[in-house]
């Protein structure tokens, strides 16, 4: 079962928990100045102990620009990787939520990615992958400046912990500018959906560790816990303090946004984000009763454009034809039985 | 990190300034530099370094210009190449990334700076590679194996004195030909 199918820990706040250790191999030149035999030699080599251990190998010159796209909107690649020419691939173990991608920025990219707030297992998952690699490879490391990256932001552990928050009474609040500068004073950051220059849709909000120098893996996860915990509580209060007409006007809300996300004939994918960010909102206050967590994490994938024109059997020709199919998509999720 | 100027904004523009010797790191928001570039004040920063400071300092100010947003300067001071995988510094100015894992060695007192100013720091702490950790438990082994040894000189115990050195020359050995 992919990570999105399933429900973590404080779902009301957290949507999916994110750590990716970066390693480059010693004898190989960075991304740029690797010519493609050498970076296709390397990605012969790392597929050896990664396909013994049960990985799925997916060439990434080899597939469609639009199946190349639904890996990121399953949050397995980076944009960056989805679109760039150099030979590449992804190695994926769906269940545990772990991918390797070989041959991004860094040679290695290993990430594992779970549902809710889990950055300990997801951190766990990443570890044993990177250890496994390990024993076969020598990375490149200096022990003055740790694992050596082409970026030098990624340069000591190698580690980016990120936790998808979902935060719709800090949004609307208008508190996300100062919180976000309350987090880099110690060191955390805060970027939309899909990472990087991603702007934040549907009141998400992914948070993660600018540092990864001078700081310990189990630091860095403590740090980041810690302050998720915090923001979670904030915006738990603040949704504790919707009260009297403020609270019917979100209720009335919330019942049209699941009223037209069950029943509309067509939706545009920024729609859907605003009605999914409501119907997540009503859940978590109890207003909407009859969908799940789960639910909604796989039509946050399905209804994604790339990844909804891949599960279309004749193809679809046009927006308006994808719009109309992102509704029949949402109905059968949300009425398996029908 | 908050803009030092207006103490409200997260700062993203970052300049270090070493006149004779002193180094003095800015930390600015992206409109307060606006601003100050408007003003020419940013502008007389870099003049200054260009003009008094040491060569490098105008470099590290390419470097942290292009990393964080500021349009580079072209520099021509240092020609310096890494022998690996022939990476200039002017390169890494340009993109704020190196080519190889040997350029961090190439380029260390240049890139000390960005670093130190990126993570506040420039020594790592958490987990070692396995090759790296034999290696470095068999360093701090030849530093004991060496204390002992001019122990047992000095104490006259020459057999003694004679097996430790055999075992030093034995994981000298060994760390050697990993450092390939």
């Amino acid at each position: 079962m992919a990570w999105y199918n399933t429900t973590g820990k404080a779902s009301d706040t957290v949507i999916s928990s994110r750590v990716r250790l970066a390693r480059n191999l010693v004898g190989y030149p960075f991304d740029g100045k690797l010519d493609p035999a050498a970076a296709s030699e390397m990605i012969e080599k790392i597929s050896v102990p990664l396909e013994a251990s049960g990985f799925r190998k997916i060439n990434f010159s080899d597939i469609s620009p639009i199946m190349a796209t639904s890996y990121v909107e399953r949050h397995y690649v980076s944009p960056e990787f989805a679109t760039k020419t150099s030979p590449r691939a992804l190695f994926l173990q769906e269940n545990g939520g772990i991918a390797v991608m070989v041959g991004e920025e860094d040679h290695l990219r290993i990430q594992s990615i779970l549902s809710g707030l889990s950055l300990k297992e997801a951190y766990e998952n990443a570890r044993r992958v990177e250890q496994r690699l390990d024993e076969d490879f020598d990375f490149a490391y200096s022990e003055q400046l740790g694992y050596l990256t082409h970026c030098p932001t990624n340069l000591g552990t190698g580690m980016r912990a990120s936790v998808m928050m979902f935060l719709p009474a800090l949004t609307a609040g208008g508190y996300m500018d100062s919180l976000a500068a309350q987090l880099s004073k110690i060191g955390l950051t805060v970027r939309g959906l899909f990472g990087e220059g991603s702007g934040a849709a549907g009141c998400m909000y992914q948070i993660s560790n600018q540092i990864s120098l001078g700081i310990s893996e189990e630091e860095i996860l403590k740090k980041l816990t810690d302050a998720i915990m915090q923001v979670s509580e904030s915006e738990r209060k603040l949704r504790t303090e919707i009260t009297g007409e403020a609270m019917e006007q979100l209720t009335d809300r919330i019942c049209r946004s699941e009223g037209i996300l069950r029943y509309a004939y067509r939706m545009s994918s920024s729609e859907f984000l605003k009605l999914f960010a409501d119907v997540r909102f009503g859940i978590a206050l109890g207003i909407v009763t009859d969908i799940t967590y789960e639910q909604l994490g796989t039509l946050l994938v399905e209804a994604m454009p790339a990844t909804l024109t891949l599960s279309a059997e004749s193809g679809l020709k046009n927006e308006a034809a994808r719009d109309r199919f992102r509704c029949e998509k949402i109905q059968k999720i949300l009425n398996p039985s029908e | 990190m908050l803009c030092e100027k207006c103490k409200k904004r997260t700062a993203t523009v970052f300049y270090n300034e070493n006149i004779n010797g002193k180094t003095r790191s800015y930390s600015l928001c992206g409109e307060c530099a606006a601003q100050l570039r408007e003003k020419g004040e940013l502008q007389d920063i870099t003049s200054m370094i260009g003009s008094f400071a040491d060569p490098f300092s105008s470099l590290h100010n390419d470097l942290f210009g292009s990393f964080f947003g500021i349009p580079a300067r072209v520099s021509s001071g240092n020609n310096k190449t890494c022998p690996e995988c022939g990476m200039t510094f002017r390169e890494i100015a340009q993109n704020g990334k190196v080519g190889c894992p040997n350029c961090y060695s190439t380029f260390a007192d240049e890139l000390s700076g960005l670093i130190q100013s990126v993570h506040g720091t420039t020594t790592h702490t958490g987990s070692v590679p396995s090759r790296h950790r034999v290696k470095q438990e068999r360093t701090e082994k030849l530093k004991t194996l060496r204390t002992e040894l001019q122990g047992a000189i000095a104490n006259e115990e020459y057999e003694k004195a004679a097996s430790l050195r055999d075992e030093i020359h034995k994981l000298e050995t060994e760390n050697g030909k990993e450092t390939i």
